[in-house]
């Protein structure tokens, strides 16, 4: 019998499906997030089935997590991304104690004990300033693809100091930055120092190591390094990042079935 | 009427409310279905889920009637007081006199959120140069000026000094539209130094007797324009009786939260209990009808313990909420995700406790003004916060914030790093504007994430 976790993030659906040992992961998909979710989600795990070649009365249970799992019809239950996070972590990297989760619209850290069990989490509230979202509008100002912003972002000599703690005001102070003549890398650069500032702030004191990075936003290159330097310690990437939480819910579809 | 305890809409109440009266069930003479306070501009009830109990609706009727009874008190020759920002001193005082009424004009900050942000309250003080940048309590120059949800008192109080910065421009702004206020200044509490000699205070905090003795000489102010207003004496048999008074809603109050934070299942949502909590500083215009209302909340959380039924499974996570809500929809939010009130302090923690009745009046009041947890600092209120968390044996705490309340965005952080420290518990910091539609998905993440982690901590 196999396991499924559906994260139905802001910017993207991702499905997991793994085996009756939870070790393996059998298939894995995503596909980009819209209107109608519930039925791009149902679309992405039927291709996810049949291109492991599955069939739908093999999946014992899902689990939907992420800000659209409600919307997850074929989900037996819900988790939040929180708590799938840090057990996708637990098992990519069983050391981790700080989980860094950087959204498409939300940024999230979280602590974990000794056993990988949440302790506690902190989330940022309802300005997108420390998000993914943060990037996609600077890329759009400046005319680049998300990819793009990381290997400009290692050009810059002198990042640029964004003040701004909101994103529209943030723009604002980038359409005047370039109107200064500043360059862009030195603009986007700056752009991922605020992002990582923003959740440094979050986290307060006492981030322990190791910090592993989670989200979208972890696969844009140059973000890990801001973080580094805002925390003052190493942050590692967690291998594919985008799929953690649903990972995560996979693995605990699994315990749950366990449980029972 | 024995229902078994569930959270119904105000749909189900009206519904309710015709099943009540048909089956002859006394309601006091403000009550009524819950419906027609939405037809005067109580959007936002139509959002709640309520508490399915007669003892609920009464107390519902009662917080949403206040207006009333105050035109009516004024109407039979009352005076009434308008206490501002003291939280609880004031009208003990006023409630000694029989022909005073005090109410908090301050409690308007409410009106913007229970109407949905369409009383116009706040853009009438936008207009008076006190805009969004200030507490929301401005909404209370809105209400002065309109005079359509309280009627101008006959006397102001305001206490100053050890109080937020917003809330006195707030007040000197309102005494500039020409509303004179009696000023009357509460000092920073600090413990006593060494040559200083100490006063226990309520609460288990401490102050120099110079504190207490500046606090007793300014609240004899205050009690002498008090006279002035009532044209009959406040002396100190009538403010003890005032005190035994104050003091038995204090006690119920005291009870309804031993019972309900202990119980399991919790016998009493969380948003009923914040509504009861809130009649300890203002009694809601009638003190003898607070102690009836409290009564009957205690009387069906007894029935309900007794019968075993409440609304929290034995694994709802064990929560302690820091800091009244500007959204009510959010309390329900709590036992939606899982979890159960299990322990509060809504910045009026010194208003639960006991008035110290073994001393003079003056300085009972006094010592109980300067327990204020707002006049003191940050770490004091923490230090009560982890002392009730690990009375009542919560497992997680929500701090939450106004935006906008200048003491909300200083103190979560520093609440919230002493609990976890002291306590090893889970803190979520959530801020809570007066509409939470367009943050309620993200919120609802947050309190079901923060349930999670309770159960994940059970596990262990």
């Amino acid at each position: 019998m196999m396991y499924a976790g559906i994260d139905a993030g802001s910017r993207a659906i991702k499905v997991v499906l793994i085996g009756e040992d939870g070790l393996e992961v059998v298939a894995k998909g995503q596909v980009d997030q819209g209107v109608e979710q519930d039925r791009l989600a149902c679309r992405l795990f039927e291709k996810v089935l049949a291109d492991a070649g599955v069939g739908r009365s093999q999946v014992r249970r899902i689990i939907a997590t992420g800000y659209g799992r409600n919307a997850v019809s074929i989900a037996d239950t819900t988790i939040t991304e929180i708590t799938c996070h840090a057990v996708g972590v637990r098992q990519l990297v069983p050391a981790a104690r700080t989980v860094i989760d950087i959204g498409g619209q939300d940024s999230k850290l979280v602590r974990l004990d000794g056993n990988g069990r949440v302790r506690d989490f902190a989330m940022n509230d309802r300005c997108a300033a420390g998000t993914g979202r943060f990037l996609e509008v600077v890329a759009d100002r400046l005319g680049l693809s998300l990819g793009d912003l990381g290997p400009m972002a290692a050009q810059s000599r002198s990042p640029a100091t964004i003040s701004s703690m909101c994103v529209v005001f943030a723009e604002t102070e980038i359409i005047g930055l370039l109107a200064a003549g500043r360059a862009c890398e030195d603009i986007v650069a700056g752009v991922q120092t605020a992002i990582a500032a923003r959740i440094v702030a979050m986290a307060g004191r006492n981030v322990e190591a190791p910090v592993i990075f989670t989200g979208g936003v972890a696969r844009i290159s140059g973000m890990e390094t801001a973080l580094q330097t805002a925390l003052g310690q190493p942050v590692a990437i967690s291998p594919e990042p985008q799929m953690t939480g649903a990972l995560g819910a996979a693995l605990l579809a699994r315990r749950q079935q366990d449980s029972y | 009427m024995s229902e078994t305890p569930r959270q119904i809409t105000l749909q189900e109440w009206d519904r309710g409310y015709e099943r009540l009266q048909a089956a002859g069930v006394s309601q006091p003479t403000y009550g009524g279905p819950l419906g027609r306070h939405v037809d005067e501009g109580d959007a936002r009830l139509l959002k709640l889920r309520f508490d399915n109990s007669p003892a609920a609706l009464r107390l519902w009727n009662f917080l949403l009637t206040e207006e009333d009874r105050l035109r009516a008190a004024r109407d039979n020759g009352k005076k009434l007081v308008g206490a501002m920002k003291d939280l609880g001193t004031v009208p003990v005082m006023a409630y000694s006199l029989d022909n005073l009424v005090a109410f908090y004009p301050d409690g308007a900050w409410w009106i913007p959120c229970v109407m949905e942000v369409n009383s116009g309250l706040l853009q009438i003080a936008d207009s008076l140069g006190i805009d969004e940048s200030f507490c929301p309590v401005r909404a209370m120059l809105g209400a002065f000026v309109t005079e359509a949800h309280f009627p101008i008192p006959d006397l102001l109080t305001c206490s100053v000094g050890a109080t937020c910065d917003d809330f006195s421009a707030i007040a000197q702004r309102l005494n500039g539209l020409g509303y004179p206020i009696l000023w009357w200044e509460i000092p920073h509490r600090r413990a006593p130094e060494d040559n200083e000699e100490g006063v226990h205070l309520p609460g288990g905090f401490s102050a120099p007797r110079g504190q207490i003795e500046f606090v007793k000489a300014e609240l004899e102010r205050v009690r002498i324009v008090l006279q002035d207003l009532a044209g009959r004496s406040l002396d100190d048999e009538a403010l003890a009786r005032g005190i035994v008074k104050a003091n038995r809603v204090r006690e119920l109050l005291a009870r309804l939260r031993e019972v309900v934070f202990t119980a399991t299942p919790c016998p009493m949502p969380a948003l009923e209990m914040l509504i009861a909590e809130m009649l300890a500083i203002h009694f809601c215009s009638d003190q003898d009808e607070t102690i009836a209302v409290l009564q009957k909340l205690l009387d069906e959380v007894h029935r309900r313990v007794a019968a075993g039924t409440g609304y929290s499974s034995v694994q709802a996570a064990r929560v302690f909420w820091v800091n009244p809500v500007a959204d009510l929809q959010v309390m329900n939010l709590l036992e939606d995700c899982g979890g159960r009130i299990c322990g509060t302090e809504y910045l009026l923690a010194h208003a639960l406790d006991p008035i110290p009745p073994d001393v003079p009046p003056m300085e009972a009041l006094a010592q109980m003004a300067l327990a204020d947890p707002m006049v003191g600092s940050a770490v004091d209120r923490a230090a009560r916060i982890v002392a009730e968390i690990r009375r009542f044996g919560a497992e997680a705490v929500i701090v939450s914030r106004i935006p906008g309340a200048s003491h909300c965005a200083l103190e979560g952080e520093i609440l919230g790093e002493i609990v976890r420290e002291e306590c090893g518990l889970p803190v979520l910091e959530i801020e809570v504007p007066p509409l939470t539609d367009a943050v309620y998905p993200s919120l609802r993440t947050r309190l079901e994430a923060l349930v999670e982690t309770v159960a994940n901590r059970r596990s262990r």
